[in-house]
């Protein structure tokens, strides 16, 4: 029990709890399945790109590229799709490999060129969105195909509310589940997950071990494009339009989210388990505020409150364990 | 917008990161909009004669090939955040003007709708030595200084969507804001009736005109309709689809009874009829507001959008061109004066309106064009 208070996932976990409290006294509209349903749709984008960016932190690296991946991939997808047509696994699958090759193509440079991954990765965004203005004029696409719609649409599970509303758990939150249960087994249960672990906590011990230093890169880089690439799809199917903005500019927000969650800039740190939070509250504050009927000019004040409250607590615990261990050496 | 603030936490990143990407996306000086198009100067000889008098009548034929290149005005129009669909649209107005006018004239902007980065790049085309700037403010206030700058070097400044600007020559409506924002709030009435709880969505607090409708449809409201309900403030949400629809999820469950929703902004209106379509809510709760017809179309036809309003984008890029050149030629602007073929206007300290608002319905929205 008291090992939890080391971690900055338990912190964060309180703070959803209090948070959720105290929204809920104020409406009770916000404890409710319905609320939660269209939460997970809403942040399937978002918890997608979390988990892509925890296992490029965790390997001791940064990617800011993947908003400018994401929009190529899907853009890309759908502007053939319109003109040849296909089915929802076609598009998921074309956004992803499209996406998961511009990845690698970052991962090359990052590794080959030895260039720091925040150089490259701001490089290859400007890159691939640059090439995307150009090729695309800007246009964006409307009038989605017809089945492209009605699978956005689809719930798996459908209720009805007391006022007798229909709604229900849509397909799209399943995505992001399979994703988290993929990172989940390959964090854990590969020899790959303790290699990126291994990477990100010190390079040359990990190379010493016999880990392949160039796989590693490979793998991370390109799983954070694939998971761009379907994220962007998501983001297609919530908005029906495909935009060439409405993505780059939002690479911040994922990495604060799974920087909230506890994961360490410098690498080596991090799990999905906090991750999940991270996502998690910073949907909840969104959601919240508008649920506790807060002035939309106050929302800005609170988030910032909400940061600093809930990774301050942990930072100052840290740093005074550094101290007493500091002092216990004086002795 | 509610995230960007999440930024905070990883500020050396933010830095490092907006410097490297304005950096790359300073304006690239746009290709010169196509070289001199020959019929362009021939079509406009006689207006354009006055301006022309310093070339030495003594040479003509000379002097006459030679001209077109030498006197074209430059005229940069910086929009408020570029490869959006409004303003792809705008750019076609001024393509077109920089054909018919025989100037060159070009739009540009930041990809971002950030004020400081539109500050920013007005500052390199100041730098640069334009003749004319003709600006769609992201806040009229951070403008106020680089204005200045420009006025100093005698550029001739026109605004769009900011009537309350300091700073600027004149400021160009295509539609009356007062009027606009109070014919907006009675559609909103038609269609959800004349009382209950409605809320307001703009693109963010500071974007002049969309402010300035929801205050006149606000003011309009408090007089006309008494038992009309504003419900929280206005939300930032009409620039993002997706911002405008999850804020719209969340405001049914904050407000049930919510019967209407009026939005400012061009992607309001779609994530707020997006949200209602997908909630089945579409028949209990009107959305009104600014939309691009061929963007609004299909919630148009399926109802979860009732009705849309704007004006032709294009016709305010050609507008502006069409201004800055009539005033670097030296001409007086005076209430009552046509304006580029787009109408009357009249004038009111240093704004011209031309009441050129459209409406946007399931019946006119696909020949509208745009």
């Amino acid at each position: 029990m008291r090992r939890l208070w080391k971690y900055q996932e338990t912190y964060v976990a309180l703070v959803i709890v209090l948070l959720s409290c105290a929204i809920t006294l104020l409406n009770p509209n916000f404890l409710t399945l319905e609320n939660l349903f269209d939460l997970l749709k809403s942040y399937t984008f978002l918890g997608i790109l979390s988990i892509g960016v925890l296992f490029v932190l965790i390997s001791g690296g940064i990617d800011i590229s993947f908003t400018a991946v994401a929009t190529v991939a899907v853009y890309t997808t759908m502007y053939v799709t319109l003109q040849h047509g296909g089915n929802i696994a076609t598009v998921l699958l074309m956004s992803a490999a499209i996406g998961a090759g511009l990845g690698l193509i970052n991962a090359v440079i990052i590794h080959f060129f030895n260039i720091p991954s925040i150089i490259t990765t701001i490089a290859t965004l400007n890159v691939y969105y640059g090439l995307l203005t150009v090729f695309s004029g800007g246009t964006w696409l409307y009038n989605m195909p017809e089945w492209f719609r009605r699978f956005a649409e689809t719930n798996v599970i459908s209720l009805v509310n007391p006022d007798g509303v229909p709604y229900g758990l849509s397909v799209i939150p399943l995505i992001w589940f399979a994703v988290i249960l993929a990172a989940w087994v390959i964090l854990h249960y590969t020899m790959l997950g303790r290699g990126i672990y291994a990477l990100g906590g010190n390079l040359a011990s990990a190379q010493r071990t016999g880990f392949n230093i160039l796989a590693l890169h490979l793998f991370v880089y390109s799983f954070m494009g694939l998971l761009a690439g379907i994220a962007g799809v998501v983001e297609v199917m919530l908005a029906q339009r495909v935009a060439t903005n409405s993505m780059v500019g939002k690479e911040l927000d994922v990495i604060a989210a799974v920087v909230l969650g506890g994961a360490s800039l410098t690498g080596g740190v991090g799990t999905l388990w906090g991750t999940l939070l991270g996502v998690a509250l910073v949907g909840i504050i969104g959601n919240g505020l508008t649920l506790m009927r807060i002035s939309s000019y106050w929302y800005n004040v609170f988030i910032g409150l909400v940061i600093i409250v809930s990774v301050g607590v942990s930072a100052y615990r840290r740093k005074l364990q550094r101290r007493r261990k500091m002092s216990v050496e004086v002795e | 917008m509610r995230a960007r603030t999440l930024f905070g936490l990883s500020l050396s990143l933010a830095l490092i990161f907006s410097m490297l990407l304005s950096a790359c996306a300073t304006p690239t000086a746009p290709p010169a909009t196509e070289a001199p198009k020959t019929e362009a100067p021939a079509t406009e000889a006689p207006a354009t004669e006055p301006a022309k008098t310093e070339a030495p009548a003594t040479e003509p034929a000379k002097t006459e090939a030679a001209q077109p290149e030498a006197k074209k005005y430059e005229i940069a129009v910086v929009v408020k955040l570029t490869g959006i669909p409004w303003f792809n649209t705008m750019e076609k107005g001024v393509k077109r003007a920089a054909e018919e006018l025989g100037v060159n004239a070009y739009q540009t902007g930041h990809t971002t709708d950030d004020p400081a980065q539109q500050a920013k790049v007005i500052e390199d085309l100041i730098a640069k030595g334009v003749d004319a700037l003709c600006v769609v403010p992201n806040d009229a206030k951070s403008l106020e200084p680089v204005f200045k700058k420009a006025k100093d070097k005698g550029i001739i400044i026109i605004t769009h969507e900011s009537p309350d600007q300091v700073g600027n020559d004149y400021d160009l409506e295509l539609i009356d804001n007062k009027k606009f924002g109070e014919h907006n709030l009675d559609m909103l009435v038609k269609f959800m009736g004349d009382s209950g709880e409605f809320a307001v969505y703009v693109g963010s607090l500071t974007v002049p005109a969309h402010n300035m409708w929801a205050d006149a449809a606000l003011a309009y409201a408090k007089e006309k309709y008494p038992n009309l309900k504003q419900v929280g403030d206005r939300y930032p949400v009409s620039e993002k689809v997706d911002d405008a629809r999850k804020q719209t999820l969340d405001l049914i469950k904050a407000y049930p009874d919510l019967k209407g929703i009026l939005a400012f902004g061009s992607q309001g209106p779609i994530g707020a009829a997006q949200a209602l379509q997908e909630k089945g809510l579409a028949d209990k709760i009107a959305v009104v507001g600014t939309v691009l017809p061929s963007q609004a179309l299909p919630y148009l036809k399926d109802g979860s959008l009732k009705h849309g309003t704007l004006w032709n984008p294009a016709d305010a890029g050609y507008g502006m061109v069409w201004l800055a050149k009539y005033l670097l030629d030296g001409n007086k602007v005076t209430d009552g004066m046509d304006v580029a073929g787009l109408g009357k206007a009249t004038l009111k300290d240093r704004v011209l309106v031309i009441d050129a608002a459209l409406d946007i319905t399931k019946e006119n929205a696909e020949s509208l064009g745009f």
